[in-house]
């Protein structure tokens, strides 16, 4: 077994071995607690918080040989459960199926931190496999009567000198006195801060202490099955819509008639009818509760009806969103790149210059599985709360903030639950708070879960976005200068619904642009990205309005947009291959490898767009194919769109889709794959269907039918090329394959028909109207 | 006022107290503790609550308990029995084995969050049982275009659907 050697010495400083006698509880283990890895429904007991400096925090060993590995961050459906797995047995020196993980449960995990970004969070479980097996190596040295240095361990079993000890048994009756170095602190709100709570990332392990080199990984970079999976298909997972408590009752919201709306007065339960359920309410949150479902679900219309709101219509209509970001006054940007008064001299300069102007609409999460989550409030102070969150502890800090009350008297137990694709991410969003405050009021534990109109309404919302984008071109054709200007409502509102509604105190952030592109064409120096902020649509109201959140590849996904379309126009301005354009406008060798290796799996033909065939009439379809690429987070992704277009209906058929990914060293191509295709599906939908529709008062695109998502006959074959580098790290894999759809479509659709398409999602109705004009 | 029914799920007979409307999405969830299907969006549009009755797919969450009567229900949890019936698998074969729709979506690693799973799974045991061997298209159009609605996923997971039912379709037809 090869460990990499840096920083070794700083490893030993803070690993300090002691060999003690035997541990009195007998069990031969680490630790003195051991917990089912599965949720429990069991009231937290209010206790002190894990020391996050005890390896007993953290890792188990079980005399079995099995590991259990605790950590606050959890699974959102990405496969974060496996690849975390497979750090830890890379780093212990065991197989994966050894190691059962405990995830998101404020009272049973050391750290907290969100789930967003994969590298993060893996750092903190790497960090503590590497120590511990550390100490493993000089506590079976000892044993042994072996140097550490002539010690091998294969599957937890630790060989030398003719002699071998499995993990399970080296640690019998031993205690490693081993200090888990780390900086930070749990998430507590805090309205100054940017998303209104500190601490994004918990506790995070820190010191280098030696670890397993990518070249010589044996577990990362495998398929792995993620675990879960098998519970989920038999149907043993326990959802938070499935969390049953002792004399529990279920709960369906009555929400305000528009988003500007207060309540008047409340509509009444026909007993006779519904002889379970009552009303329950504070503020503008209302609700009707019944040990009952269905009785809940089926009274709470009734009690809709005869609900009275005061009227409210201060929305600009979906289709006025750019007209009202062009007449907003706007504070000062956030800025990135060179000075933008010399950009915008240099592209004076400039003989030739193109500009253009995109539109991204409202979009949204929308998840199959609308909020659920499941709280007990009891006399005592202490609260439990059942759900499927990114970040516990950032929801932790967020109801304790609503309740007036400390972290230490809150506890988030997370469960499994519909795909959040952001939503939780900073810790808010969701039905918490409402069940929460219902199960204040009702003195039970209360279940929630939001219908599905409710959510297409109420929950969060990514927001629209509109961009100017100028270019200069030197006399050869190269673009030399770009100048970008982004403008959206707040991307970081994560305030929960309900504590509005029922104007309890609740963390806010201040609305801010966000420059979120990582700028990936080298060879332009000049150039300057702006990004202006302003407060949600609607604000003022009692529920925030239309707050918006980050989705999937936040902000970049639509800055993405406008620059890669940008791009684009400019190469077909100068009559360039697209890819070529691209290439000659880098040096960075791992965007030039993954736009080769992308362009020949989908046997690209080197041309300019558009197509000699294109047209923008006729009944026949009209095809092309169209390329973006995007750079986050140490990962590199390129997406060829292949499309065909029916100008006489305005519709547009992906046909094909290719999309590259080199994210470093891959940790589980199988899963990388599956994630790149979903995301793929994502990006598509976003690219086609999607736009959250509202009126001057509320939002309208409340179902399926109104807020349209792709669907299996509009997936195309979807083809994933994958690229491993052992010498780059590791990257974020999957996350921005849907930020490449909107963009290489909308080139795809140019491609075809000769006529830009700076507006997403591309309809058949938008569709007609650009061919026409 | 609530009745009581006598329903046949997963092979076993149970009887159940419910108002005849009530759904039987509720109906399997609270008082059979079946909590594979499951509610999504509670008008038979997205497929998340998806059953078999008598061989065909219904959506749980608009289906009232009082349909259910004198006919064969099965959610995911007895797949595996139902196949293992029609296999005539021995008691002890019987339960090792998954139904080999399930089997493909372990081995094609479908689920993502796996919400919609459940239903997605139950359209493809249909679409088997009507064609051992469909096609990719055959596949997107059972999918997409068997009313009452599609089956979303919003994960995105169609391709491994894709690539799962066809695994399934060769297993059973071995």
């Amino acid at each position: 077994m090869t460990v990499s050697t840096e920083d070794s010495a700083t490893a030993t400083s803070v690993v300090m071995l002691t060999r003690r006698g035997a541990v009195k509880m007998g069990g031969a283990l680490f630790v003195s607690f051991a917990f089912p890895a599965v949720a429990s429904t069991d009231a937290a007991v209010i206790g002190a918080p894990l020391d996050p400096t005890q390896l007993a925090s953290w890792l188990e060993i079980r005399s079995d040989n099995t590991i259990v590995m605790r950590t606050g961050r959890t699974e959102t459906g990405t496969g974060m459960s496996g690849f975390y797995t497979q750090v830890v047995a890379e780093e212990l020196c065991v197989r994966p199926e050894a190691i059962s993980l405990i995830m998101g449960d404020t009272d049973k995990t050391p750290d907290g931190g969100y789930s967003a970004d994969f590298r993060d969070g893996m750092a903190n479980v790497r960090k503590v496999a590497a120590y511990t097996y550390q100490a493993l190596l000089r506590l079976a040295a000892t044993q042994l009567s072996v140097p550490v240095e002539d010690l091998t361990v294969v599957d937890g079993v630790v060989s030398g000198g003719g002699k071998t000890i499995p993990y399970g048994q080296l640690v019998q009756g031993q205690h490693l006195d081993l200090k888990i170095p780390v900086s930070g602190e749990p998430a507590k709100s805090d309205p100054t801060r940017w998303v209104g709570i500190t601490s994004l990332d918990g506790y995070t392990v820190t010191g280098n202490p030696p670890t397993k080199l990518l070249s010589q990984w044996k577990v990362m970079g495998k398929s792995y099955p993620v675990p879960g999976i098998p519970d989920k298909v038999t149907g043993k997972t326990r959802w938070t819509c499935d969390v049953t408590l002792p004399k529990m009752l279920y709960a369906r919201m009555v929400r305000p008639a528009t988003l500007g709306s207060t309540l008047i007065s409340v509509g009444e339960i026909d007993k006779k009818r519904f002889p379970t359920a009552a009303i329950a309410k504070k503020g503008n949150l209302v609700a009707v509760v019944s040990p009952s479902e269905w009785e809940a679900i089926s009274a709470a219309p009734v009690v809709a009806a005869g609900t009275k709101w005061t009227n409210w219509a201060g929305l600009p209509g979906n289709e006025n969103v750019s007209k009202t970001l062009r007449a907003q006054k706007w504070d000062a940007p956030a800025e990135r790149g060179e000075n933008a008064a010399a950009v915008e001299a240099a592209i004076a300069k400039c003989s030739k210059t193109i500009s253009a102007f995109y539109e991204q609409p409202y979009v949204r999460h929308a998840p199959i599985g609308p909020f659920a989550a499941v709280a007990d409030v009891r006399s005592d102070g202490s609260v439990t709360v059942w759900t499927h969150s990114a970040q516990s502890q950032g929801l932790r800090a967020r109801i304790a903030h609503m309740l007036g009350t400390t972290p230490d008297k809150v506890v988030i137990r997370w469960v499994d639950h519909s795909g959040q694709y952001g939503r939780t991410t900073l810790g808010g969003d969701g039905a918490e708070a409402d069940a929460v405050i219902l199960s204040q009021l009702t003195g039970k534990p209360v279940s929630v879960q939001w219908t599905l109109q409710e959510d297409l309404a109420w929950s969060s919302v990514s927001p629209a976005w509109i961009s100017d984008i100028r270019a200069g071109f030197d006399a050869n054709g190269r673009v030399i200068a770009v100048r970008s200007s982004f403008y959206s409502p707040h991307m970081l509102d994560p305030r929960p619904v309900g504590a509005l509604l029922a104007g309890m105190p609740c963390s806010t952030s201040k609305p801010s642009g966000f420059v979120a592109t990582q700028w990936p064409y080298d060879k332009i120096q000049n150039r300057s990205e702006h990004a202006y902020g302003m407060p949600n649509l609607g604000a003022d109201t009692p529920s925030g309005g239309l707050r918006g959140h980050i989705m999937r590849t936040p902000g970049q996904r639509q800055q993405n947009f406008a620059l890669e379309s940008l791009i684009n126009e400019a190469a077909a301005s100068v009559g360039a291959d697209p890819i070529q354009f691209r290439l000659d406008h880098t040096t960075d060798q791992r965007l030039i490898d993954i736009l080769n290796a992308t362009a020949k799996a989908a046997g690209w033909e080197s041309r300019p767009s558009p197509h000699a065939k294109a047209r923008r009439s006729g009944t026949d379809p009209v095809t092309g194919r169209g390329v973006c690429i995007i750079v986050r987070q140490n990962s590199y992704w390129a997406g060829i769109a292949e499309v065909a277009v029916a100008p006489a209906t305005g519709a547009v058929h992906v046909t094909k889709f290719t999309i590259g990914v080199e994210p470093g060293k891959i940790i589980n191509p199988r899963q990388l794959d599956r994630c790149m295709k979903s995301g793929v599906v994502m990006g598509l939908s976003e690219a086609l269907k999607e736009e959250v529709t509202f009126d001057r008062s509320k939002v309208t695109s409340t179902d399926w039918s109104r807020y349209k998502i792709l669907t299996m006959e509009e997936t195309p074959e979807i083809k994933v090329v994958q690229i491993s580098r052992d010498n780059k790290g590791f990257g974020s894999g999957s996350e921005a394959a849907n930020a490449v759809g909107p963009p290489a479509v909308a080139a795809a659709f140019f491609d075809a028909t000769g006529v830009h398409a700076r507006r997403i999602p591309l309809t058949p109705a938008y569709v007609t109207t650009l061919l026409k004009d | 006022m609530p009745s009581e029914f006598s329903l046949s799920v997963n092979g076993a007979k149970q009887i159940v107290s419910a108002a005849p409307e009530t759904p039987l999405l509720f109906v399997l969830r609270h008082q059979l503790k079946l909590t594979g299907p499951r509610l999504g969006c509670g008008m038979a549009q997205c497929g998340a609550c998806a059953v078999l009755l008598d061989g065909e797919e219904v959506r749980t969450c608009v289906t009232p308990v009082s349909s259910a009567v004198g006919r064969q229900l099965t959610t995911i949890e007895g797949l595996p029995a139902l196949w293992a019936a029609q296999k005539h698998l021995s008691a002890s074969d019987a339960a090792k084995t998954l139904h080999p729709v399930q089997q493909a979506w372990i081995d094609e690693q479908v689920p993502q969050c796996g919400y919609c799973q459940s239903g997605m799974m139950i359209a493809a045991v249909q679409l088997l049982a009507k064609n051992p061997n469909p096609t990719v298209a055959q596949i997107k159009d059972a999918f997409t275009n068997t009313p009452p609605s599609p089956h979303l996923c919003r994960c995105g997971t169609y391709v491994a659907i894709i690539d799962a039912v066809q695994r399934a379709a060769k297993a059973m037809r071995a």
